[in-house]
């Protein structure tokens, strides 16, 4: 069972490269990262948990987010641009200068936020991609090599059937 | 206040939607409250200016036609000389008491209209937004202030209309109302862009008072998309169609939108700008003829239709055609007109749309064959429903009496000054005035006066199905009280106001001023004397009485035009082109095998780039810099080239994707090499992604069994790719070349701008999230779009099931062709693969 070392390997890698996916948001203004960098690094934390443990697993885990965090992060972004307004227009960066506890002197502002929202939005719809994928591959293979019938094909169920669950293979007409 | 005056109506609509308004008693009427004290406020504000109330001084008329009332003004792209203005003046505050005070009434209405029903907090939401959109539209003072607004009533009223989503017909009425508000919004926007570079300003006051713009050589242009936008708003001919279609809206959206604001924002924009644009012919004739057309056309339709709505929406068409040929002219009386019609027709047709609503909700039916003696079981509303009636045929003394002798006297007016437009004019008027007065006698006598249904038009073309329920409707839900008192408030107005013409004048009179651009002296009265005006609106009853009389021969005559005629079918027939020609679109780009589909994307950007490359002379092409290739580039150039010609050859599907992920890396060591870290990190994280991805599909999928690829087939591939690298090569090296390195860049500016202006050191991030900060905006915006799409490609039915012939087929050719493996699924799998783009995109065609 290969997927043994894959698993073991997901679970130190995985909260490695989620660690890794911030780290490269919170320093991407300065240095190499950024919002698109992490999103895509977290994505592939998640690629990797989707290949050790299923995709349904991670579905049930996070699935029912992705869509709320496209719309989170596009709302996000477009705020960080309303508050552009406070300064005169739309998109105007607006910078406060802070000084917290542990990192000294810190900029920070709206374009933060605004790298904050592609975060979000990159993250959950290459996820959104990688799961929607690896279920439809799923079923097509198990359509192609699950082979010939075992259920007889209903028309009626077929439809319903894959929106809930995706992963029913589908029979083939046989007579 | 005024600008708080619109948030206060967006917020209340917000808290209305959070307080599930369905479950309350008390909602109708704190729904009222916002745009009563709106109301109240617009009162309060003008109350010494323009009704001379409190103040000590009396109203000066003279300083308000010029003057405002209030006028406020909020930056919003400084850099673009973008701001919102609001200004209150007479025209301003005419109408924005007609929004909020119908306004009001509507709100209350909505609760008991769409009792029990739980979208009504969405219904409220919508309401509430359009609104302040409405009000957001006259009061504006600014072209692109207005305009912003007036899309905000597009997209409300779309939802609107389109609320009741079940039912075909709202679903396109509400599409087809929005195609058409849009495309003319889009020519309004030209056309406002327009006047406001001709004007040298976009401030609206300004431009009314900025002589001469009629001289300039765009005018026409200006005027005629200007036209566009108000006429397609306003339901004008050509445009007409739309306003019957936006009858699947509910009830109140109806009596609201299309009938008492909405419609009249086109009327708006045409007062608004009269002083600037109406004085020339074009102005006059293009005015005249589209809104005789309308008016005629909608006062002939109306007595055809069955259902109550439909038969007012033709009258509204044709009450909005007057109002557009009152404006054609530039007199006083014609301009008093104009606003003594737009209140009178807010103050009738309002209350008839709501007692429409309160009939269908009492009986299940708006259909006149079905209706009958209504007055028994509802006689408060059918009551209501007489004086409104009567105001829109014209009856004195009710205030739609009024207003037609107004408009009588305008067009007699232009008329007597040796204008031939005046004659066109009345005739036409009267006309229309006839046929109003037969529609309206028609919708009384057979809703709610007549005794019987089968009183005297047995030639009611019903199905025998049909005639089986025509045997008249029992009233089976009594309405409640504050049902009815909503369109007994204005009716109430309605009937009060030509008895108190003196203190009303004080409103019209300011309002007129602001369309003549300038003070006017005349005044609107219930009582002229004998006049011309008195007679021939005597006569316009007189033979509304008689074609009343004989409405079932005029209707079987209407009922024998060619639907082919009707604008929706006319509308329907263009965009099914629209459609098809997508449909083939799609069909010659997408309809084929996915390799075919990426070489038509790639040969459709060569193709450009050669016909560019004859226009530069080669040697031009020659890079700024001698070339230096340093050993680590030499390595990583053929590491490449051989990486991609093993992928080419491999023989594996596996082997193919491991080389294609060498080739990635390689590109991914060149960004390092030439320092630019971010695009490293990104091509190296996509390139894991697609490489797990591939990897995780195609390994599990059966060995390719394919015979070789076609000789022809081959070349074609090969002469593609290579006119792809040859893209890729003249585009690198057009940008090295001396010109493109001489001509300035704008990279110096970021360079120097990151860390003082984007608070940020790494260059290529603050490009992103902050300079260019608006396209990374409309990057994001396609990605989570990309979603959507994806979403529904990989919901649908994905892999193409074929048809029982045809899988016969494929299983006979499978058992003999493939030796070894599994041969009973082998074949098929190819034919999935290669079935598998052709489709998915018919699927999303």
């Amino acid at each position: 069972m290969p997927e043994l070392y894959l698993r073991l390997l997901n679970r130190i890698l995985t909260p490695v490269l989620l660690l890794l996916a911030l780290f490269l948001l919170l320093r991407g203004h300065n240095l190499p990262g950024g919002g698109f960098i992490a999103g895509l690094m977290a994505a592939s934390a998640f690629e990797l948990q989707i290949l050790s443990r299923g995709h349904e697993t991670v579905r049930q885990a996070i699935g029912p987010y992705l869509n709320s965090a496209i719309g989170l992060g596009l709302g996000v972004a477009i705020c960080s641009g309303i508050a552009g307004l406070l300064e005169g227009t739309f998109f105007k960066g607006v910078w406060v200068n802070l000084r917290l506890p542990l990192l000294g002197q810190v900029d920070i502002g709206t374009p933060l936020l605004f790298d904050l929202g592609v975060f979000l939005i990159v993250v959950s719809v290459t996820t959104f991609y990688l799961l929607g994928l690896s279920r439809a591959s799923d079923g097509a293979i198990s359509q192609l090599s699950g082979a010939v019938a075992d259920a007889p094909f209903d028309a009626d169920s077929v439809g319903e059937g894959e929106a809930a669950t995706g992963v029913a293979p589908r029979g083939r007409a046989e007579s | 206040m005024l600008a708080a005056s619109i948030g206060l109506l967006l917020t209340s609509g917000l808290i209305l939607y959070l307080l599930r308004p369905e479950r309350r008693a008390w909602a109708g009427w704190l729904a009222a409250l916002p745009p009563l004290a709106v109301t109240v406020w617009q009162v309060d504000v003008s109350a010494a200016s323009v009704f001379g109330w409190g103040a000590a001084a009396k109203p000066s008329l003279l300083d308000l036609q010029n003057g405002a009332i209030q006028a406020e003004r909020y930056n919003w792209v400084e850099s673009l000389g973008m701001v919102l203005s609001f200004r209150l003046d007479g025209l301003s505050l005419l109408f924005g008491l007609i929004i909020t005070g119908i306004g009001a009434v509507v709100a209350l209405y909505t609760h008991y209209y769409l009792e029990n029903d739980e979208r009504q907090g969405y219904f409220y939401l919508s309401l509430f937004a359009f609104m302040a959109s409405m009000l957001g539209i006259v009061w504006a003072d600014n072209l692109l202030t207005l305009f912003v607004f007036w899309e905000g009533t597009s997209v409300t009223s779309y939802l609107l209309i389109g609320y009741s989503h079940q039912s075909a017909a709202a679903r396109g009425g509400a599409r087809n109302a929005f195609i058409i508000t849009a495309a003319g919004g889009l020519a309004l926007l030209v056309g406002l862009i327009l006047l406001g570079q001709e004007a040298g300003s976009y401030t609206i006051s300004a431009i009314i008072s900025r002589p001469g713009l009629t001289d300039s050589p765009l005018y026409p242009a200006i005027l005629i998309l200007i036209l566009l936008g108000a006429f397609t708003k306003s339901a004008q001919f050509p445009f007409h169609w739309w306003l019957p279609g936006a009858m699947a809206a509910p009830t109140p959206a109806s009596a609201y939108l299309h009938s008492a604001t909405m419609v009249k924002a086109g009327i708006y924009l045409l007062a608004r700008l009269h002083p600037a644009l109406s004085d020339s012919p074009l102005w006059l004739w293009a005015l005249l003829v589209c809104g005789g057309i309308t008016m005629l056309l909608g006062a002939v339709i109306a007595i055809r239709h069955w259902d109550m709505k439909a038969l007012l929406a033709y009258a509204t068409v044709s009450q909005l055609g007057i109002l557009t040929t009152l404006l054609a002219f530039r007199s006083e009386a014609a301009l008093l007109a104009v606003v003594a019609g737009v209140l009178a027709h807010a103050l009738y047709k309002g209350p008839l749309f709501l007692v429409a609503g309160i009939v269908d909700h009492a009986t299940g039916s708006r259909d006149l064959r079905r209706l009958a003696g209504l007055w028994r079981a509802l006689p408060l509303t059918s009551a209501v429903a007489i004086f409104a009636g009567l105001s829109m045929a014209g009856f004195p003394p009710l205030f739609g009496f009024v207003t037609k002798e107004a408009l009588l006297e305008g067009f007699l007016k232009a008329g007597e000054h040796g204008d031939a437009a005046g004659w066109v004019a009345l005739g036409a008027a009267v006309i229309a005035g006839a046929f109003a007065v037969a529609y309206s006698l028609t919708l009384l006598w057979e809703a709610f006066l007549r005794p019987d249904v089968a009183d005297d038009q047995g030639d009611a073309p019903l199905t025998p199905a049909g005639r089986l329920r025509a045997q008249g409707v029992q009233v089976h839900h009594a309405p409640a009280a504050p049902f009815v008192a909503a369109p007994l408030v204005l009716v109430a107005c309605g009937t009060v106001a030509p008895f108190v013409l003196q203190p009303l004048a004080a409103l019209i009179t300011p309002a007129a001023a602001a369309i003549y651009g300038g003070p006017v002296q005349k005044y609107v009265a219930l009582w002229h004397g004998f006049t011309p005006a008195l007679l021939l609106s005597l006569f316009a009853i007189a033979l509304g009485v008689g074609l009343f009389l004989n409405r079932s021969f005029l209707r079987r005559a209407l009922n024998l035009l060619p639907d082919g005629l009707r604008g929706v079918v006319l509308f329907q027939n263009i965009l099914d082109g629209i459609y098809a020609l997508g449909q083939i679109t799609a069909r010659f780009s997408q309809g084929y095998t996915l390799a075919t589909q990426v070489a038509i994307v790639l040969l459709a950007a060569f193709v450009p780039v050669v016909a560019a490359l004859r226009y530069i002379p080669l040697n031009a092409l020659m890079p700024a810099k001698e070339p230096s290739l340093g050993a680590p580039e030499t390595i990583l150039v053929l590491l490449t080239v051989v990486s991609a010609y093993v992928t080419v050859r491999a023989r594996t599907r596996l082997g193919a994707i491991i080389s294609l992920g060498v080739v990635g890396v390689t590109v991914t060591l060149f960004y390092i090499f030439f320092s630019a870290p971010d695009l490293a990190l990104t091509q190296l994280l996509i390139e894991v992604l697609t490489l797990v991805l591939l990897v995780l599909v195609f390994t599990k999928l059966p060995p390719d069994t394919r015979p070789p690829m076609q000789r022809i087939k081959q070349a074609r591939t090969i002469l593609v790719a290579l006119a792809a690298g040859a893209f890729g090569f003249f585009l690198v090296l057009f940008n090295s070349s001396e010109a493109m390195q001489a001509a300035q860049s704008i990279s110096g500016y970021f360079l120097e701008n990151a860390v003082p202006g984007g608070h940020g050191a790494n260059v290529v991030n603050v490009i992103l999230v902050d300079f260019r900060g608006f396209d990374t905006m409309g990057e994001i915006t396609v990605l989570a779009l990309a979603a959507l799409g994806g979403y529904a490609l990989l919901h649908a039915p994905r892999v193409h099931l074929p048809d029982e012939k045809q899988s016969r087929r494929l299983r006979a050719q499978g058992g003999s062709a493939i030796a070894g493996g599994s041969p009973a699924i082998a074949d098929p799998a190819k034919e999935e693969m290669e079935e598998e783009p052709t489709n998915l995109s018919a699927n999303s065609g």
